[in-house]
């Protein structure tokens, strides 16, 4: 007599093969020159993009079942990938993972609702958007860096000389080794943390309304600070300078204002939230 | 003169004279085109009295856009180009034109409270006429009902975050208006507002 946990074990391999028969992978790839543009959009799943070798374009996409399809589309240097969903698709069904090879110069647009996003070593400009993505930016320079997210959480890691902009309404944000011109973080209620330098004559705008905001930088950043909380706290570990004109009355405990390092190459660093905390924090030799 | 002809000249058919001599002997002769004509002037007469308040609301054409997304007979616009502006796709979203309207207004209190330090208390009262529900809630829990069910309970909970931001910035403005970081963290707050009905249009 077949026992009870044998009947489970093929009821299980019977799930498992089905699903396994059910998906399937895809590949294409394209030829592009330099500056190529390459767009994926897909409602459901993962997308992660890296560098490739050459002037192809490769997408390697995992569809979860048939009720999804990919389309493809060349147009001159732009690439077009979107995940087609079919009549009766659901979040699982309708799931597509890709990854995608390109060249570290392109320009690259990738969209999700859910699923994880993740792109490196680029030097293109790089968007990524999906309400319940989570963000993973790392190794991309002299690029703009864009995310927009509602609950994910957003990573980015050694972004050199970028013109950055986040988004984001509850998820964590965390910016490590992050530089450039402009780096910009909007939240509603997402801890916003970053780690840094502050680089060198950047703007740094770091805001979120009841998450509290953690900068930590070394000893020796050059920066022009200011920090201020409405009904929250703020706190400084680093001794500054104080400035002698604010656009609002720094009020011991809710708001600092100060320079410190050399104030020729100084960045302007404005740290704001509504009723969460901020914190600059000065960074341990260990760091 | 025959139907055709008749229906063709109906631009130059002056309503109160009833036409011209051969207008006249096709619509004594026919009571297809009599009535036709009759239906119109009723229809001008009718439309020369209506108000600006008898305009629907901007509610009632996004229940209509929506309903007309869902049966598939409108789509989305195509993509846009890589790396676009965060706010250059109000153009998808008909119905957040009064989003846009409620930021532009407090943009611009803001910007006169700026230049007008002594207007500040007459402003802050206009400030308070910007209540959140404007923005209705309802249609975007619609949308992301139809398109993203599966996602119901994060939006709910991002809005009922975002509203909660709104009044405590309300309130904050209300206490001080003085207080231009009370000012901006509601100006924040309300756009953030608009990024989330913006992600829940625009979707892949």
């Amino acid at each position: 007599m077949v026992s009870r946990r044998t009947a489970k074990m093929v009821a299980i391999g019977v799930l498992v093969a089905g699903a396994l028969v059910a998906e399937s992978k895809k590949e294409f790839h394209f030829t592009v020159g330099p500056k190529a543009g390459v767009s994926v959009m897909n409602p459901y799943g993962s997308i992660s993009v890296r560098p490739s070798t050459n002037n192809m374009v490769v997408v390697n996409a995992v569809l979860h079942s048939d009720k999804v399809e990919v389309d493809n589309s060349q147009t001159g240097n732009r690439v077009d990938i979107q995940s087609h969903l079919l009549a009766g698709a659901d979040a699982e069904s309708g799931r597509v993972d890709y990854e995608v090879l390109v060249p570290s110069d392109a320009s690259v647009t990738l969209h999700s609702s859910t699923g994880s996003l993740h792109a490196e070593k680029l030097h293109g400009d790089v968007s990524l958007e999906g309400p319940g993505a989570t963000v993973d930016v790392r190794d991309v320079s002299d690029a703009h860096v864009h995310v927009k997210t509602m609950n994910g959480a957003v990573t980015l890691n050694n972004i050199q000389n970028g013109h950055v902009e986040v988004d984001s309404l509850s998820g964590e944000v965390t910016l490590t080794g992050v530089n450039g011109p402009l780096v910009q973080v909007v939240s509603t209620s997402g801890r916003i943390n970053y780690i840094g330098d502050f680089g060198n004559s950047g703007e740094y705008r770091l805001t979120s309304h009841s998450g509290d905001i953690e900068a930590t930088i070394p000893e020796w950043t050059s920066a022009d600070v200011v920090a201020h909380s409405v009904r929250g706290e703020v706190h400084d570990d680093i001794p500054l300078q104080p400035k002698t004109h604010t656009w609002f009355p720094v009020d011991k405990g809710r708001a600092f204002a100060g320079t410190m390092g050399r104030v020729a190459v100084s960045s302007t660093v404005v740290l704001r939230t509504f009723s969460g905390k901020i914190h600059l924090r000065k960074r341990s030799e260990k760091q | 003169m025959n139907c055709v002809e008749l229906q063709e000249s109906l631009a130059e058919i002056e309503i109160d004279e009833g036409g011209n001599v051969e207008q006249k002997t096709h619509l004594r002769n026919c009571p297809h085109c009599s009535a036709l004509v009759d239906e119109l002037s009723r229809i001008v007469a009718a439309a020369s009295e209506l108000q600006a308040a008898d305009e629907p609301s901007p509610r009632v054409w996004n229940s209509i856009a929506i309903q007309l997304r869902q049966e598939g007979l409108i789509r989305p616009q195509p993509r846009r180009p890589v790396v676009p502006s965060f706010t250059a796709r109000w153009g998808q979203t008909r119905w957040l034109v009064p989003a846009a309207a409620v930021l532009l207004l407090l943009v611009g209190i803001y910007v006169r409270q700026e230049s007008l330090p002594n207007q500040l208390a007459k402003h802050a009262s206009a400030i308070q006429v910007a209540n959140p529900s404007g923005l209705d809630d309802e249609d975007l829990m619609q949308e992301v009902a139809a398109n993203a069910p599966a996602m119901q309970p994060e939006y709910a909970d991002n809005l009922r975050r975002v509203n909660e931001s709104i009044e405590d910035a309300q309130s904050a403005v209300n206490d001080d208006p003085n207080d231009p970081e009370a000012r901006r963290a509601l100006m924040d707050a309300y756009q953030q507002k608009s990024m989330l009905f913006e992600m829940a249009m625009d979707r892949p």
